[in-house]
């Protein structure tokens, strides 16, 4: 389990990053924390020629707000978002997602920006950005543009991004006053990835109705999901027991999962419907307490 | 047969371990640790099918890539060796065996199976270097399961054999046949154990040096079985084994894993004959996956006769072994106990086991820890359980009714005498600390919540201090399995412990100094404990394995102390004028008893007594120096056993369980570190709750591996773990010095019992029967889906 | 070792204190680097993927996996390793603890679960059991059970909380 020979290039800017891929031809790999990267090299999964290491980009290291936004370097550690105060108390969905990521080691060097390039759709941030409707910010040859997050995850481990780019930053709108979070995550094994993830935000009128929610899913389908459908069943109603099974009916038959060792793909759509139910009592079970208070 | 009585102190005492500051600070050596001058990597290319004919090899290609030093086919590796790898485990006489190399020859008969290799500069580049070798292979149609190897016509593994079967055995005991003509009821069930794997954390590993000039072969093995590595290495090589040293550096656990003797230290020394260097292979994490044996993977039929009152007066079974590929070194072993105990701790007058081994396009099967057991508790307990369901009895009713009585040892069952044990004070000792714990409290508040709780119990038996090596002879075993110890005292007062035994975490330097340390009557941390090197230390049979390495070991390490004490308290007699009978030894002083600070002895003086200042000193008679052997071949091996009772909650929207209380109360005769003991059985449970809930070695339809990294064979972490308690009482075994048992494997053997128990218990409102392992949240939401909801009548 | 790399650089680091400059082939892994380039054979390559914890060493006063880290990402880096927790031959705390608990068997893991519980110590002085047992569970330990590890850590906790009390008075 060694990596097959590659060149290493250490960017000293993001022009230089970019140059190098440009330079590369598609043969080369963008290196952000490696948490991903590194073992797929070590079993020889991918072989690229040439690494492009932004590990020196200090500038792609940084919490941002600009008023009605948080934008996230791509280069920062998953776990400095997670401990960042101005994310827990714009984006309070964000750490609470993030905290189910592996392990503190793997936060320790993990970025937030390698994370959402891999596009694994059962990863915690990329169900986050589907939630939040977040931004993603690419920067290549021809300079930056922005992807919305509804467009970025093209399949499983598929982006929108191109071979010649860098996803340089996430820009996520911040979350509205008085909403409250919840994630329900189902794993075999503390720190693994998600059978299935249900990631969710909310906010209750003063008459207990829903005002707003967002909802979303981890590992039930080849990109993370964005529960619409069950959206809409629930905003504006009181949230009641019925209300809530019957969206998470309908996050079950949004949900197209593949089956693997670790459990077929029906167990995978009876979870999100487990799940979904869950979060949604904690939600609104901490949205009518915080009313309370 | 005497009782053994062992008096109070370091045995039996919760001392620290001698092994731990070496470890703890990153000093300890393992064999990737081990770099010699000029030493070559070595990187092993295996088949990518299940089933193949091997037309060709060119290793051209990797030969002429720079830092390339040898590549080794199969060919080459037959040209070289005396015999095929070596299976140790021939219980059934007229078992077909596979007679395989080191590399393949002609036919590749599973994922993972070694086609060549190559030693190079590093491991990096060795890696390369299998790239560049090309080999041609016509595939064959895979046989993955046991039912696609049974079936009418299916492809022969072994094209000679009429069908896929190596060997087929039963042994019975009384007449099976007449009990379940006259019982009042018989239940019967089928039961599949999951495929897994001992997965030490430190992979296989060995470093081996052969010098051209002299033959003389020296190895680093991260092995638990030195002697018969040696003596393994020495047919397969053709070498005499005193040509042959094997020293074994710190183990990263074994688990049954390293006891077997694999392909791969074969090919590093070949390579290092080919190259005149040394050569490493260490195995990664995903060639552990193909390469490490696997064990456990059994369909067991199991069937009980009883009267109404419970009373069970025979039983049948068989072990459907799905062995591998090729057969490793055990053979049909672990499947041959699974029948050979099937019975269990019960007084079963009529019993008719019978074990298939089928080969099938898997990697081979080998030790695990427990090795057959957890596979006869499964069955055992399975079907008690099944049997007090059917009779509406408590299943602990059942157990109570049929577990043998004290009185009854030795006990002959269908093929092994067991020693000794009080069986019922064990479960009474479980069911009162259940109780005590208010464990069913717990479960019926939280049932009002609308949670599910339940209790479940299993009573195993394990077999340990493996044993008289000619009754082992005759039942096949290819090798000893004695234990032979030295200690000795050196010029200074010192003791130097020497043991065949190797330490792969089971804490043997500290028990073997504990055994000496007393007694000799010495302080504890005046004893070394050497092992790991062939050359220099006693041989031991087997190996370290069994759970045989405290109980033999000791034992015989207590009767060479006991001589090597009774000529220190020689010496001080002369010395002191005094008669020896009315000498003790407390923290290395010889006094007379009962004189405090009166005349005295130390070991320094009695040490120099015997090596330099003789004159005077050493009574005439008496040899020069202090040393003793002793080599102990029980006249029986020893059963331990125990009661695991287990608290789970079942999540019946997931099929997700948790464990949240587990005991253990246990037997294991003499304790010598109860410390150790309670480690032994906690690092054993969770094995068995791994293999209970999580751990699985899956293959595809088309037999590949699907499970050959961490992130998919499922080892238990700290979060699925609850907290142990152990509760232990002491009947000791009589034929062994000291009274000692082995406990080794006593946590991995009742756990999926109690488990599968505990979670039927949580759901009393239907009639669960859970026959298959591990129990998943899929498989587990499946099961109670489809169960029948019980009349609630 | 002249393995056919592409390119080499020259890394710069410092491990347990030590400077170290060494030309490397940028394939190397930090684990490697740190066993054989360093000496440091208390990081123990356990799975080379991430997952069982074994290679765990401190960069820059965090933990990190070594075989999930290049070694040309540590340029500059701080790195502690299991050789690097005792006070001279005065075992650190946690060691202490974790040799009179017997919380380790063979040792493998060993090293990489001290060097978590130090971190998590850092972060959280005074961890209940559940939050000790999510702690190290990116650290697979094969032998011990849990149990014993989180004992010594909960007597660790408590002896170098008191070390602190007794430092601020």
């Amino acid at each position: 389990m060694k990596p097959a020979p590659f060149d290493h290039v250490r960017a000293s800017t993001l022009d230089h990053a970019v140059e190098t891929l440009v330079a590369e031809d598609g043969d080369a790999k963008v290196l952000a924390g490696g948490q991903s990267l590194v073992p797929l090299l070590a079993m020889r999964l991918a072989q690229p020629t040439t690494l492009v290491d932004l590990g020196g980009l200090r500038e792609l290291d940084y919490i941002r707000d600009d008023g009605t936004h948080l934008e996230i370097g791509a280069m920062t550690r998953s776990r400095a978002v997670e401990k960042s105060r101005l994310v827990g108390e714009a984006l309070p969905l964000l750490p609470a997602a993030l905290r189910h990521v592996g392990h503190v080691t793997i936060r320790n060097r993990g970025t937030l920006g390698g994370s959402v390039a891999h596009a694994d759709p059962a990863a915690e941030a990329p169900s986050v950005l589907r939630a939040l409707d977040a931004e993603i910010i690419a920067t290549g040859p021809g300079g930056r543009r922005t992807i919305a997050a509804a467009d970025f995850f093209q399949g499983f481990l598929v982006s929108a991004l191109e071979p010649e780019e860098i996803l340089t930053a996430i820009r996520i709108p911040k979350q509205a006053a008085g909403s409250v979070v919840a994630v329900e995550e189902f794993t075999r094994r503390h720190g693994d990835f998600a059978l299935v993830a249900v990631l969710g935000a909310a906010r209750l009128d003063p008459a207990g109705e829903i005002a707003e929610v967002r909802l979303s899913v981890a590992g039930a389908a080849n990109t993370p999901l964005r529960a619409d459908a069950a959206e809409d069943l629930l905003v504006g109603q009181a949230p009641t027991p019925d209300v809530v099974a019957a969206a998470a009916t309908a996050v079950a038959e949004a949900t197209d999962p593949g089956g693997d060792i670790h459990a077929p793909a029906e167990y995978r759509r009876h979870l999100a419907a487990v799940l979904t139910r869950r979060c949604l009592h904690r939600l609104f079970t901490h949205a009518e307490r915080s009313a309370a208070a | 047969m005497t009782q053994q009585e062992v008096p109070p102190g370091l045995i039996g005492a919760r001392v620290r371990r001698k092994e731990d500051p070496r470890l703890l600070t990153g000093r300890a050596q393992f064999v990737d640790d081990v770099v010699l001058p000029g030493m070559l990597e070595a990187a092993v290319l295996r088949s990518p099918h299940p089933h193949a004919r091997i037309l060709s090899i060119d290793v051209s290609a990797a030969l002429e890539l720079p830092g390339v030093f040898a590549v080794l086919t199969g060919e080459d590796v037959r040209a070289a060796c005396a015999t095929p790898q070596p299976v140790v485990w021939r219980m059934i006489p007229d078992q077909r065996m596979t007679d395989q190399y080191a590399l393949a020859v002609d036919k590749v008969r599973y994922v993972g199976q070694a086609v060549a290799v190559v030693a190079a500069v590093d491991r990096y580049v060795a890696e390369d270097a299998l790239g560049l070798v090309e080999v041609e292979y016509e595939v064959l149609q895979p046989v993955v399961t046991l039912d696609d190897a049974l079936a009418e016509g299916a492809p022969l593994l072994y094209e000679e054999w009429p069908d896929n079967v190596s060997c087929r055995q039963t042994i019975p005991k009384g007449d099976a046949a007449a009990a379940f003509a006259e019982a009042d009821v018989v239940v019967t069930e089928t039961l599949s154990y999951g495929r897994q794997m001992g997965t030490p954390l430190e992979t296989r590993g060995a470093v081996m040096s052969w010098d051209p000039f002299t033959d003389q072969l020296e190895g680093w093995m991260s092995t638990q079985s030195p002697n018969l590595t040696r003596d393994l290495l020495g047919e397969v090589l053709g070498l005499p084994v005193d040509h042959i040293r094997v020293r074994t550096p710190h183990v990263g656990g074994g688990f049954g894993n390293k006891f077997d003797f694999y392909g791969e230290e074969v090919l590093a020394a070949l390579l290092s004959k080919r190259t005149g260097r040394p050569v490493k292979v260490i195995e990664d994490r995903l060639e552990s996956f193909v390469a490490n044996a696997h064990s456990r993977e059994q369909r067991i039929e199991v069937s009980v006769a009883a009267k109404s009152d419970g009373t069970i007066i025979g039983m049948r079974g068989t072990v459907w072994a799905v062995l591998g590929g090729q057969l490793a070194t055990v053979g049909i072993g672990p499947c041959w106990l699974s029948m050979a105990l099937m019975a269990g701790p019960y007084d079963i007058p009529n019993v008719e086991a019978t074990v298939v081994g089928v080969v099938t396009n898997r990697s081979p099967y080998g030790s695990y820890r427990g090795w057959g057991q957890p596979k006869a508790n499964f069955a055992h307990e399975r079907i008690i359980d099944k049997l007090a369901h059917e009779l509406g009895m408590p299943p602990n009713e059942v157990r109570r009714r049929n577990l043998i009585a004290s009185d009854k040892f030795p006990y002959p069952s269908q093929v092994f005498f067991y020693d000794s044990g009080n069986y019922a004070e064990c479960l009474d000792m479980a069911e009162q600390a259940v109780a005590d714990r208010g464990w069913a409290k717990r479960r019926d508040a939280a049932a009002e919540e609308g949670r599910s709780l339940g209790i479940g119990y299993s009573f195993h038996i394990e077999i340990s201090a493996l044993g008289p090596s000619k009754i082992m002879n005759q039942a096949g075993l290819q090798h000893s399995s004695f234990d032979e110890e030295v200690v000795r005292i050196d010029s200074a007062g010192g003791v130097t412990v020497r043991t065949g035994l190797s330490a792969m975490g089971q804490g043997i330097e500290t028990a073997l100094a504990q055994v000496a340390a007393q007694t000799l009557g010495v302080p504890l941390d005046t004893v070394k404990v050497l092992h790991g090197d062939t050359e220099t230390n006693p041989f031991t049979g087997y190996g370290t394995g069994a759970s045989r390495g405290a109980a033999l070991g000791g034992g015989a390490l207590l009767r060479a102390s006991t001589r090597l004490r009774d000529k220190v308290l020689r010496i001080a007699a002369h010395i002191l004028e005094a008669s020896a009978e009315d000498l003790e030894i407390t923290d290395g002083v010889v006094t007379v008893k009962g004189t405090p600070g009166g005349p005295s002895v130390t070991m320094r003086q009695i040490g120099d007594a015997a090596y330099r200042r003789l004159d005077g000193k050493l009574p005439d008679g008496e040899d020069p120096t202090l040393e003793e052997r002793d080599v102990l071949d029980p006249d029986n091996v020893a059963f331990s056993y125990g009661t695991t009772a287990v608290l789970a909650e079942v999540d019946r929207e997931t099929g997700r369980v948790e464990l949240l209380d587990y005991l253990l109360a246990h037997d294991c005769g003499t304790v010598i570190n109860p410390m150790i003991v309670d480690g032994q059985i906690h690092g054993g449970a969770t094995q068995g709750i791994g293999g209970a809930l999580f751990e699985e070695i899956v293959y595809s339809p088309e037999g590949q591996p699907l499970t050959t990294t961490f992130m998919d064979y499922l080892i238990p972490t700290a979060s699925e773990i609850p907290t142990f308690e152990t509760l232990h009482m002491a009947t000791t075994a009589d034929h062994i010095p000291g009274g000692f048992k082995g406990m080794g494997e006593a946590g991995t053997i009742g756990a999926a019992s109690a488990i599968t128990a505990a979670i039927e218990n949580a759901v009393p409102d239907l009639d669960l029967r859970l026959n298959r392992l591990p129990v998943t949240p899929p498989r587990l939401l499946d099961a109670l889906t489809t169960a029948t909801p019980k009349d609630p009548s | 070792m002249s393995t056919p790399t592409r390119t080499g650089t020259t890394v710069s680091m410092t491990v347990n204190g030590e400077q170290v400059d060494r030309h490397v082939d940028p394939r190397r892994t930090l684990s490697d680097f740190l066993r054989r380039d360093c000496g440091a054979t208390g990081v123990h390559l356990g799975c080379e993927h991430g997952v069982c914890g074994a290679c765990t060493v401190l960069l820059d006063g965090r933990t990190a996996r070594s075989c999930c880290t290049l070694a040309v990402q540590a340029e500059g880096a701080d790195i502690t390793t299991v050789e690097g927790m005792a006070d001279g031959a005065e075992l650190h705390p946690l060691q202490e603890a974790f040799w009179k608990h017997h919380g380790l068997q063979c040792g493998f893991c060993t090293p990489g679960i001290l060097l978590t519980v130090q971190e998590l110590l850092a972060d959280n002085p005074d961890p209940s059991d559940a939050e000790i047992r999510e702690g190290i569970s990116g650290n697979i330990c094969r032998c011990t059970g849990y149990q014993f590890i989180v004992d010594a850590v909960r007597e660790a906790a408590a002896v170098l909380r008191e070390e602190k009390t007794a430092e601020v008075e």
